[in-house]
């Protein structure tokens, strides 16, 4: 059965793993890169597979262009099966020194793109009485470490949202949950120096770094038929430190 | 009881599950009261969404669609007539 996927942050290290994990898992498997402004790892793996990958311009801070993002997928594949709201970013301070804008913009990209992104799906899910949502959170949102009070905050209300949410569209057939990963192995991760990077893996239990296909084979497990009966959950992908 | 009646009866049992059948809904059983159907906001929403999706039905805020959707005769009478 042909499906809809949208990813929201789709040029990150995360986004382009979920990405290619959809579209190893079927043929069958549609997928959008909701992007702004980088692009360049999205539009890479479009040419690779120029049949079955589109990209969208996405701000997901914006209810309008959420609308017509949605507007363009449904008048394209007819439906929307599955989408992960993967966009958000970190921009960490101690929050005695955070200025507003650190604060809102974590917020706003975060929190408020993957509120804006439910409700701009809830209905055409709910009237095809079929659909996955799949909330990227973060470990932050469970064991909150110093220097990430917005981050942390955003991404503990993305799994309240969650939650909320899963209980209004569950009766429609509509799943939706939350993954927190922990320390995964991407370009965003890049920003640490060697030492905190160390320092990272020295938390693990398994003493190492998570992978991309690792986050992504969950993110696809949760949007499989099989995956009916689990909504409203939050699934933790770390390694063991929490 | 006339072809419209019937359908929004179905489209109700089926769209939010219940647990009685089309013949037990009254025409003008209440909907949300719990002397009637005793609904709640949740199949509220999804069966602002099946009506739209089936009869072109569209309740542009809460006070038109708590009017509307008091009963099965109101529902019937809001329907657009070329749908």
């Amino acid at each position: 059965m042909s499906r809809s996927i949208l990813i929201t942050g789709a040029n990150g290290g995360l986004g382009i793993g979920i990405a290619t994990a959809f579209l190893e898992e079927s043929p069958e498997n549609h997928v959008w890169l909701g992007v702004r402004t980088n692009r360049s790892e999205a539009d890479t793996l479009q040419a690779q597979h120029p049949e079955r990958v589109r990209i969208i311009e996405l701000n997901v801070t914006s209810p309008t262009s959420w609308a017509l993002a949605i507007e363009v997928i449904l008048a394209t594949n007819q439906t929307i099966d599955v989408l992960v709201n993967n966009a958000g970013h970190h921009d960490d301070q101690l929050l005695a020194m955070m200025g507003d804008d650190a604060w809102q913009t974590v917020i706003d990209s975060n929190l408020t793109g993957t509120f804006n992104g439910c409700r701009a799906v809830a209905r055409a899910m709910m009237g095809q009485r079929r659909g996955r949502i799949i909330n990227i959170a973060s470990l932050s949102a469970l064991l909150s470490p110093p220097g990430q009070a917005n981050y942390a905050a955003a991404k503990a209300g993305v799994i309240g949202l969650t939650q909320s949410f899963a209980k209004e569209v569950a009766r429609a057939g509509v799943t939706v949950n939350a993954i927190c990963p922990g320390y995964i192995d991407t370009p965003a991760l890049s920003a640490m120096t060697p030492e905190q990077r160390q320092a990272a893996t020295a938390k693990v239990p398994m003493r190492r770094l998570g992978k991309p296909e690792e986050v992504a084979a969950a993110v696809v497990f949760l949007a499989t038929e099989n995956a009916g009966y689990i909504t409203g959950s939050v699934l933790k992908i770390d390694g063991g430190i929490f | 009881m006339d072809d419209l009646r019937q359908q929004i009866k179905d489209l109700m049992v089926n769209e939010l599950m219940l647990q009685i059948t089309a013949e037990e809904i009254g025409n003008e059983t209440p909907i949300f009261s719990p002397e009637g159907l005793g609904l709640d906001s949740v199949d509220a929403l999804q069966l602002v969404v099946a009506l739209e999706k089936r009869f072109g039905l569209k309740l542009p805020d809460a006070e038109t669609a708590r009017n509307v959707l008091r009963s099965v005769d109101t529902i019937a009478a809001a329907v657009p007539a070329a749908a």
